[in-house]
């Protein structure tokens, strides 16, 4: 018969910069630094929404939205978040918010027709409590969940499996991304429901502010955790969205633990902190330890840059700058 | 199925209030609808045995039909019965297919998350397992008396008969009664038959239910299953039997047998004074008694 062309394979995502990009959750600590670096990459057109804009949780309103913005990529780091105590008060509420955001996103981006590859975060903490260290993509669902966060991980296990199921059922090319604990500028400094590291850099300021002679922090100091800067993350979503489209979800981590003492005492010394640091043993730890198994994304030749005292001096300057407004 | 026995059971026992709706009524994916419908009828009691099922083999074939719209049927429900304020109580079935394939057996309620369940049917066990979790949730934040019932292997009737079935109970009723209506000398069934399967009927899960309803508040899941096992063998010589078809059984031992065993732990629900009473063989001949009603008014259409 006739000569077949080889018809053009899609460029990759970064040989594709004008086409459009939906960044879900931009205003967030993830999203917001995934859209800095995509700005700074030279994506071109990069759709994005607020809340007020587009409740994702909204089934029809995302429809409508996907219809008619027609994105070529989705990067879906949309999430309702929030640490122990957060997630303990509110558990209806963050594995419904969780599900819809997912389930409409995930099903308009193939409904509309137009999205080529899509990318969920999703967290660490989908990894069963006692997972052995460092933690591997294969851990997942072979074991029970932390207790205190178990309703947004099974959300966050539902999204990984939804991006398989678009995969293997549509041919969607979905992928999911896992980071560690992540820190940076944009995070959620809020006293009550903040993660560890935020919220250390909050509470040595204010104590460094009106001079407190010392700060307690919860727990003895002894768990290991394991941090890495947004826009090290950022740089791998994009790493990823660009390379990768297997099945299986992929860590993202440094691959560097500290302890909860170490890190308080290190976030004390960039914020110049003087006064005390004294330990309150009888609250809660939250997990001994938490350090992900990253080798599958070093192989495929990503690796963090940002060394975590450098990340924390200036995710302290950016909360100087932007957080603070009028405390003195 | 397990809906229409629950119907069944409420009006026999005197419930002058049961509202039920067709998946054309109304679709319980769509999260407006819902929410509509729970705001008009405001019901006290919700029982959720609303989802796509159709086993190991449907779920692997379509994993996005049954985790969406399972996902969706969960979370609308729960939220629209939160919203509207009225609703006292809520049930929301789950299955033992959220139990890992390596639980122990007989499988206890704490088996749950200790280990992945079987690779196919995870579209069909994770939005169970986070159905199970959502109602946790609820009673955890909002105090709504939200409970769990994990039936295992459910058999009983349905109307329709569905013309395609992975369940292995309607599947062998139809082959079998295929191989007698066209003469066919034998029937082959996949596997060695030595697996050993509990079954329990629908009638007897919707009793469950009911007692579960009207006693219990717990916090953790409870599983419904009849304690009797089976081998595969034994079923399909009790179907052959009940059909009256004179062939022959073949076992083709190539295809794989699934798990060896699926035992479900009943104990929390016997000591609620639950005792399921449908014995297989009785289940059976009015399955197939059925089957063959809804073949004749097929027939006549």
């Amino acid at each position: 018969m006739g000569t077949v062309t080889a018809a053009d394979p899609h460029p990759s995502f970064l040989a594709d910069k004008d086409a459009k990009v939906f960044v879900a959750g931009h205003r967030g600590l993830v999203g917001s630094a995934i859209l800095r670096r995509l700005l700074a990459l030279g994506f071109t057109s990069v759709v994005v929404r607020t809340h007020a804009e587009l409740d994702l949780t909204r089934q029809a309103d995302v429809e409508a939205f996907f219809a008619a913005e027609r994105p070529r990529y989705v990067v879906l780091a949309a999430a309702k978040v929030g640490g122990i105590h957060a997630n303990s008060t509110f558990p209806a509420d963050f594995i419904a918010a969780n599900l819809q955001i997912q389930t409409n996103v995930v099903d308009a981006a193939l409904r509309c027709g137009s999205v080529r590859k899509l990318l969920f975060l999703g967290s660490s903490c989908i990894y069963p409590k006692f997972a052995p260290q460092p933690i591997t993509e294969g851990a997942l669902l072979t074991g029970p969940l932390e207790p205190t966060n178990e309703w947004y991980a099974i959300a966050k296990i539902a999204g990984i499996k939804m991006c398989q199921a678009y995969r293997i059922q549509h041919g969607l090319d979905a992928v999911s991304a896992m980071p560690t604990n992540l820190y940076g500028p944009h995070d959620n400094f809020h006293p009550e429901n903040s993660h560890v590291l935020p919220a250390l850099i909050r509470r040595f300021h204010e104590a460094k502010a009106c001079n407190a002679p010392e700060v307690v922090v919860w727990g003895s100091g002894s768990p290991l955790r394991e941090f890495l800067h947004v826009d090290d993350l950022a740089d791998a979503t994009i790493f990823l969205m660009d390379q990768y489209s297997g099945l299986e979800h992929v860590n993202v981590g440094s691959g560097s633990e500290v302890t909860i003492k170490e890190l308080a005492e290190l976030v004390k010394e960039v914020v110049g902190f003087q006064g005390k640091l004294v330990w309150d043993s009888t609250k809660p730890d939250g997990t001994p330890r938490k350090l992900m198994d990253s080798s599958k994304i070093h192989e495929m030749g990503w690796k963090p840059k940002v060394d975590l005292k450098q990340g924390l001096v200036e995710t302290y300057k950016w909360y100087v700058e932007n957080v603070i407004s009028d405390m003195k | 199925m397990l809906g229409s026995a629950i119907h069944r059971r409420l009006t026999s026992l005197g419930f002058t209030n049961v509202v039920g709706r067709t998946r054309a009524e109304l679709d319980l994916a769509c999260e407006p609808s819902v929410r509509k419908f729970f705001d008009a009828e405001r019901p006290r009691y919700v029982i959720l045995a609303a989802g796509k099922v159709g086993g190991l083999h449907a779920s692997s074939a379509a994993p996005v039909d049954f985790m969406t719209e399972n996902l969706r049927i969960t979370t609308n429900v729960l939220t629209a019965a939160r919203l509207c304020g009225s609703v006292r109580k809520l049930l929301f079935l789950a299955s033992s297919a959220v139990y890992p394939v390596d639980a122990p057996q007989p499988i206890p309620e704490s088996a749950l998350l200790t280990g992945p369940p079987a690779p196919g049917n995870e579209w069909y066990a994770i939005p169970k397992i986070v159905g199970m979790k959502m109602c946790q949730a609820y009673r955890l934040e909002l105090g709504m008396d939200a409970i769990v019932a994990a039936p295992n292997n459910l058999y009983g009737p349905r109307d329709p008969f569905p013309s395609e079935s992975s369940h292995v109970i309607p599947a062998l009723i139809r082959r079998f009664h295929n191989a007698k209506v066209t003469g066919a000398g034998e029937v082959a069934v996949w596997g060695s038959g030595y697996q050993l399967r509990e079954f329990t009927h629908a009638d007897d899960a919707a009793e469950a239910v009911v007692l579960l309803m009207d006693r219990y508040s717990g916090d953790e899941h409870v599983n419904v299953g009849s304690g009797r096992e089976v081998t595969v063998r034994e079923l399909a010589e009790m179907v052959r039997e009940v059909v009256g078809y004179e062939g022959r059984i073949v076992w083709d031992t190539n295809r794989p047998d699934g798990v060896m065993r699926r035992l479900v732990d009943s104990s929390k629900m016997r000591a609620m004074g639950w005792e399921p009473k449908v014995e297989l063989r009785d289940g059976l001949v009015k399955l197939y008694r059925g089957y063959l009603r809804g073949r004749v008014t097929n027939f006549k259409a």
